[in-house]
Order: C-alpha cells, then structure tokens, then sequence
C-alpha cells in the first residue's frame, strides 16, 4: 500500500495539501486508537497500525520535496535510502561541483563569517529552487532519469542548506 | 513489562473511570458525573488539590498530602516533594543537583532513589505511586466503587523516559492507565467542551514545576496539536526558589542547611501566594521578617518569564504561525495566578487569557472527560484528540553526531523505519543508540536507550541491510523493532531504558504490593526468566560455535557443561528466582569468554554506519 493508496489518491506531484489535512482528520475520527480504545486486543492493534498509516502518509505527502522524492522511490529509485542510487544518478562534474562549494564553506565556518556562509546559502537556494521546478516538471512528464537527476542536486543543495543552518544557530546563540 | 497487568476481562465491570492530573505540586482526579467534570476531594478539609508530598516514617509508614507537608520542616529528607521533577531522570541530570535536601542513593541504570525512613530507599516511580494511590483509595470512598482505570496527564515535554515512568507509577497503584494525555491538551478539552470553539488556540501551563505551550487547532470536533514546546525544569518552585536565594543572599548565609532550605521555601511561597492580591508582603525567618514587594518578585522572576517567551516563539514558528493568529489563550497551572505571568502572557499574545476555569483544575477536568470519552461508546463521535510527539527521535551516528528519525511535533502514532548497514567486512553487530532532543550532538541529548543487533550474516562492509524502524503509540511511548532486509529474518529487540526503572524492579514493586495477585505475577516473572534463559542460551552457543577457539578445550567442555545445565534448569524449574540466580551464574562464569571475545571484536564493534551518501 502506497501513502497515496492511504488517501485513495492517485500518484501525483499536486496535492491539495487542505485537502488531505481534512482527510486525516476524518481517518482519525474513524480509525484513531481512542476509537477503540474499547475494543480488544486486535482492534486496538488495527486501529494503531492503521493510524500510523496516515499519519506517515501525510508526513511525507504534505511537503513537496519529499512528496516528489516519494514519487521517483515508486518509480523505483530511492534516493532517500540508497547512497550508490544517489551518487549513480549524479554527473563527475556536478559532484565536482559540490566538492568546491562544500570547501569554500568549510573556509567560512572556519573563519566564523557568517555573512559570507548566508551568501553562498542565497546562491544554493535559487539552484535548489530550479532544480526542483525542474525536477516536478520531469516527474510529470514521467522523465524519471531526469527527475533523478534533478532531486539528486535538490538533495545536495539542502545538505547544504541545513549545514548553513545549523552554523547560524550555533553563532546566534 | 509488556502488559501483564494490562490483560483484563471486558466484561469485569469497570467501575468509575477517572482522570488524574499528577502534578508537580498538586494532584488532583476527576470523573464525569451526569455528565459533567468535577474533582474530588482529595485531602484534609475537602481539598480537591493533594499537594504532591510523600512523608516516610521511620515505623514504615506513608503519609500523603497536607500530612505530609505538616512533615517538611521536621523531615526534610523522608518528605519528597515536587517528586514529578525526578521522574525518569538519572543521578547524573542537572535537575538532581539543584536546591533540594534529599539524600541520593544510586540505584540500578543510575535511576535516582531517595533515602527516607522506615527501610528501602525510594524511587521516584514508587512515591508518585503513592500519590496515585492515595488519590484512587478517595475517589473509592467518594463514588462507592472500584476505580481502576484512568487516564493521567503528562507534560507535553515530557520524553519517552519520563512518560515510561508516569504509566509504571500509574500500574504501582493499580491502575490501567487508558491513555497519557498531553496537559495542555486535556486543558483544551476542558475549555473546548463547554464553549465549542473553533480555530487555533495556546494553551499556557505554568505549574510548579514544568512550563508547557502548545498550540492546538479546534476543527469539528478534532483537536489537533500543531506543535509543542516548553522547559521540563521550569515552574512556579523557581519562583520561590528567586525569592529562597534573595534571602538568604541578604542574611549571609551561604551553606543552608535542610532545615533552613526547607522551611524557607515553605514561606516563600506564601509569600508568592500572596503578592496575587497585595503589593507588599513580609517573609518570617529565623526569628525576622524579610520584606517583599510585588515589584521586586516581578523583577526576580523576569529572566524566568522571559524563557517561556522563548519556547511560545518557537512553538509559533513550528506550526508556521505568528502570536495574530492564536484566537484564544488558555492559562493552566497555579503559577499563571501570578499577575506578572499574566501581563507576561497578554503582551505576548497581544491578547487578554481566558481563565475561566480554575487553572488548578483545568487538566483533571479535561482528563476525566477524555476518560469519559475513551470508555463511554456513547460519546466516541463527539471528539478526538490528536497528539504530537514533543521532542525529536534520533540515532547517534558516526562521531557521536544525532540523525534525526521523527523530527518533534509529527503526529502521533507515528513510525519510521531507517536502513543501516555494516562499516567492516564480516562485521556481524551493529550498535544502535536511540536519543531524544533537539540538539546536534548525542552527549547533548537524552539517552534513551542502547541495543545491539547482533547475528548479522557475514557480508563485506556497506552490504548488509538492516532496516530499524521505530513505532511512537498514541501515548508517545516508543518501541523498537528491526529486520535484516536480505533475509526478511525479524530480529527481537529488547530496549532496556538507560533511565528509569528496570522491568524486575518493577515486578519486586508489584510484589510488594498486596494488591496483586500472587500467582500471575510468579508466573509471569517465571516465564520472563524462561525467556531470558533461551536467549543466553542461544548466545551462548553461538559464541561456543563461532569463538570457542579462543577458550582451552578444559575451559571449553566446563563452559558446555554450565550451558546444558542452564537448559536442563530452565525445562522443568518452577521457580523464577532459581532460574534467575542459574542464568546470573552462567553469566558471571562466562565473564572471561566474553572478555576475549571482546578483544577479538574490538575492530569490529564500530558504531554503526548509517547507509548514507556523500
């Protein structure tokens, strides 16, 4: 069973995201473990599983970018879990890329200079932004190597990302 | 413990289901009669509050409450309070060290045990026993039957150890426990109920020891928790604890003894107590009054005030939310009577807080109506609450660094699986270390629980597949289970708590307890030690298989012989404590064995390699 298969939905990058909160609630109401919390032993099992369900399905579905990475793991690339899938998909010169971006960063949270490391985090965002829209247009158009390709950067480019963040934190802190 | 006490008969009746707020300061129990939440009377003089204090007499004997409180001066160190503080904390927490009288003795997985009078020294987990149980034997007397099953509040910070804690404390006592209800979540039900609001709410919880936030939205009969936050170490006891340390700043004294820190948080906080309703106020110590004004209080308590400001921030950023768009504050918690808290709590907001509802009373209500909800068929269409899990679960990767699994505020129940593979070649353990918090680091974190995956099939390094996948259940308790992807073999995972009491410890309690039948709880020690004896006796011959050439052949046929004993024991003995004592000594002989095999694995016992990239 697939977390779109959870919301009786077909596969599809567009969700309507008010929409599916308004399903999980009414799946709750039916299936919540307080729902059974009268019944035996296997109900209450049910009603657990059936629950985590949902709420695991909507985790992942209600946010695009892992929405999208989901969709490219049921066309049967996982990149989420899978290193060697990742890296495959992945250009030399893209990783040489990464190499070059990932240093001068290093360079900056050396230094502690903040203002250069969010510079470099505008920049990344815009290509992250690009790679994405890219990416959604793939998976449409059911260009699964290219989408591969594209979730690939978006996924280098929020490692990136978060790293920028976490250094914020700790010098705002 | 996986529920023995849990197994009941659906048809036994019920008696009067209840809900408990256990407090840090007061507890309080509720039920739903006619239809409408009141709180019982609990202690002396038909108080519904019974302040959380346990006094142990040197004759054995446990007062609760008011009694108990008449206690502190005279006992301090047999007379817990604020026990809520020590649940599921180690020795080694900040918390322990704070101002406090109490005599500390390490007990099993560094679980913290007061030394009182009267015998045995004292678990968190059994004194807030006390208070439940003090407080089902009142609702007893006042509804005329049995009570057996409840619902108790938790905090909403409150983590996987501390919530494991109150359910125990909850089966001390002999109660089921239905359901751990989020506080602030239950206060919501208390206010959702009777005005059927709608839209998006805070709930503010001041208590004495504990400051949640939680923003709820209120959707057709559906509570949803949007995001938690708050401080597991904060509450109205810092306030006194402000005016203790002014005290004894201004009269010198800088090593207080028991006594002295006792009585003078007694009077600190009637002193707090009464700057509710008047400016100024005086402290009597030692034979002289400290004054006090309200502007001075409100100025020590600042910095306090100012740390629930930083939580509300970001549990409005984590629902995606600014202070505009909350429709509604509620305040909970006797420590929001404080005028300081509220103008605090208005600015915030930019709005006036509702506190309609007694803010002592506002959790019980809200738990006995959820009690209500989960056991009366009747009322299952009315309302659902859906809760969150407060604080992020993650797993310590190489170099000591945090991989978050469920990242704080997903909806529970909830379950995430994640693959992990091996770092040598022919490397057959992977280590797994389960913690939980926000920060980047595992020494940061708590440390929930340590479990080793063992029996891999020898694979060259990176090609094994173990996927782990942890389950949260609507309580926000965790359970761990994994399976080798290659084999599809299921492998059973035994999570032990780091903090906390073990599962035997629990059982001696339960046998303590009269409560309990005998013959059940026997039985089922019997039948854990049965299957702790398979599982050394597995362990055992797979190590005589695969490293019996690091024991001599003499060393080697002793070392079979112990093992056949253990099995020829465990077939046809009754008792689960002779069982107990064979396995322990098998253990203890194999000491040596294990030592070698150790060192022969020290290569491989590497923390595992998550199946990451880049």
């Amino acid at each position: 069973m697939t977390h779109f298969d959870v919301f009786g939905l077909p596969p599809s990058v567009d969700l309507d995201v008010r929409a599916l909160e308004q399903q999980v609630r009414d799946l709750s109401m039916q299936f919540h473990p307080d729902r059974a919390a009268h019944g035996d032993a296997r109900e209450r099992r049910i009603a657990l599983e059936k629950t985590t369900a949902v709420n695991d399905a909507f985790k992942v579905l209600k946010d695009p970018v892992r929405r999208a990475f989901y969709l490219l793991k049921l066309k049967g690339i996982d990149l989420e879990n899978d290193a060697s899938a990742a890296a495959a998909k992945m250009p030399m010169a893209f990783l040489e890329e990464v190499m070059e971006r990932r240093e001068k960063l290093e360079g900056a949270l050396r230094k502690k200079d903040l203002e250069a490391a969010r510079a470099m985090a505008a920049e990344v965002v815009e290509l992250k932004d690009a790679a994405f829209a890219t990416a959604v247009n793939a998976l449409k158009a059911d260009d699964t190597a290219l989408a591969a390709h594209q979730l690939g950067r978006v996924k280098y480019f929020t490692r990136f990302l978060e790293e920028v963040e976490a250094f914020e934190e700790e010098t705002l802190s | 413990m996986k529920g023995f006490l849990q197994i009941h008969d659906p048809l036994k009746p019920k008696g009067q289901v209840v809900g408990i707020d256990l407090g840090t300061t007061n507890s309080l129990v509720a039920a739903v009669v006619n239809g409408k939440p009141i709180c019982v009377e609990v202690d002396e003089g038909d108080a519904v509050l019974l302040p959380s204090v346990v006094n142990y007499a040197a004759d054995g004997s446990v007062l609760v409450g008011q009694r108990a409180v008449a206690k502190l001066a005279e006992a301090p160190t047999d007379t817990i309070k604020s026990v809520k503080r020590f649940m599921g904390k180690s020795l080694g927490d900040v918390e322990t060290k704070k101002l406090g009288a109490y005599q500390f003795v390490p007990g099993t997985q560094g679980v913290v045990r007061f030394q009182v009078a009267g015998g045995q020294p004292v678990s968190a987990i059994e004194v807030s026993g006390e208070i439940l149980r003090q407080l089902k034997r009142r609702a007893e007397s006042r509804f005329a039957t049995k009570v057996e099953q409840a619902v108790i509040t938790v905090p909403a910070y409150f983590d996987d150890a501390q919530r494991q804690a109150t359910k125990d404390a909850g089966r001390l006592a002999g109660l089921e426990v239905l359901r751990l209800l989020n506080e602030p979540t239950a206060a919501a039900l208390a206010y959702g109920l009777d005005k059927n609001a709608q839209g998006l709410f805070a709930v503010y919880d001041l208590g004495g020891g504990t400051f949640d936030i939680s923003i709820l939205e209120l959707v057709e009969g559906v509570f949803q928790v949007k995001s938690v936050g708050g401080d597991s170490a904060l509450g109205g006891d810092d306030f006194d604890r402000a005016i203790v340390e002014k005290v004894l700043a201004a009269r010198g004294i800088s090593a207080p003894t028991p006594t002295q820190i006792a009585t003078l948080l007694q009077a600190a906080k009637v002193a707090k107590e009464r700057l509710t309703d008047s400016a100024q106020t005086t402290l009597p110590f030692e034979g002289a009054d400290f004054a006090v004004s309200r502007a001075d209080f409100d100025s020590w308590i600042q910095p306090l005030l100012a740390k629930t400001g930083a939580s509300v921030r970001r549990a409005l950023k984590d629902a995606g939310l600014t202070a505009a768009d909350i429709k509604g504050v509620v305040l909970v918690g006797g420590s929001t009577r404080v005028p300081a808290v509220r103008t605090f709590v208005a600015q915030t907001f930019g709005k006036e807080p509702l506190a309609d509802i007694d803010p002592d009373q506002v959790v019980a209500l809200g738990a006995a109506i959820q009690a209500d909800l989960l056991t009366n068929a009747d009322r299952q269409d009315e309302v659902l609450l859906l809760d969150v899990i407060p604080l992020s679960l993650g797993l310590e990767t190489m170099g000591g660094v945090v991989e978050k699994l469920i990242s704080r505020n997903s909806p529970i129940p909830i379950a995430q699986a994640q693959v992990f593979t091996t770092f040598q070649d022919g490397q057959n353990a992977v280590d797994i270390h389960v913690v939980q918090g926000e920060r980047e680091m595992v020494s940061d974190c708590r440390s929930l629980a340590r479990f080793k995956l063992t029996g891999l099939p020898a694979a060259p390094a990176g090609m094994a597949r173990i996927e782990v996948r942890f389950a949260i259940d609507a309580d926000g308790i965790l359970t761990v289970g994994a399976k080798d992807q290659a084999t599809g073999a299921e492998q059973k995972v035994t999570v032990k708590p780091t903090h906390g009491l073990t599962d035997e410890e629990i059982e001696q309690m339960l046998l303590d307890s009269i409560e309990n039948a005998e013959a059940d709880v026997q039985n089922r020690l019997l039948v854990e030690q049965q299957v702790e004896a398979r599982r050394v006796l597995s362990d055992a011959r797979k190590q005589l298989a695969t490293n019996g050439d690091l024991l001599s052949d003499a060393e080697r046929s002793a070392f079979t012989n112990k093992v056949d004993e253990l099995q020829a024991l465990a077939a046809e003995v009754k008792d689960h404590q002779t069982l107990k004592d064979a396995i322990t000594a098998l253990d203890d002989h194999a000491k040596p064995f294990v030592e070698r095999i150790m060192n022969r694995a020290i290569s491989t016992a590497a923390v595992g390699h998550r199946v990451e990239d880049f």
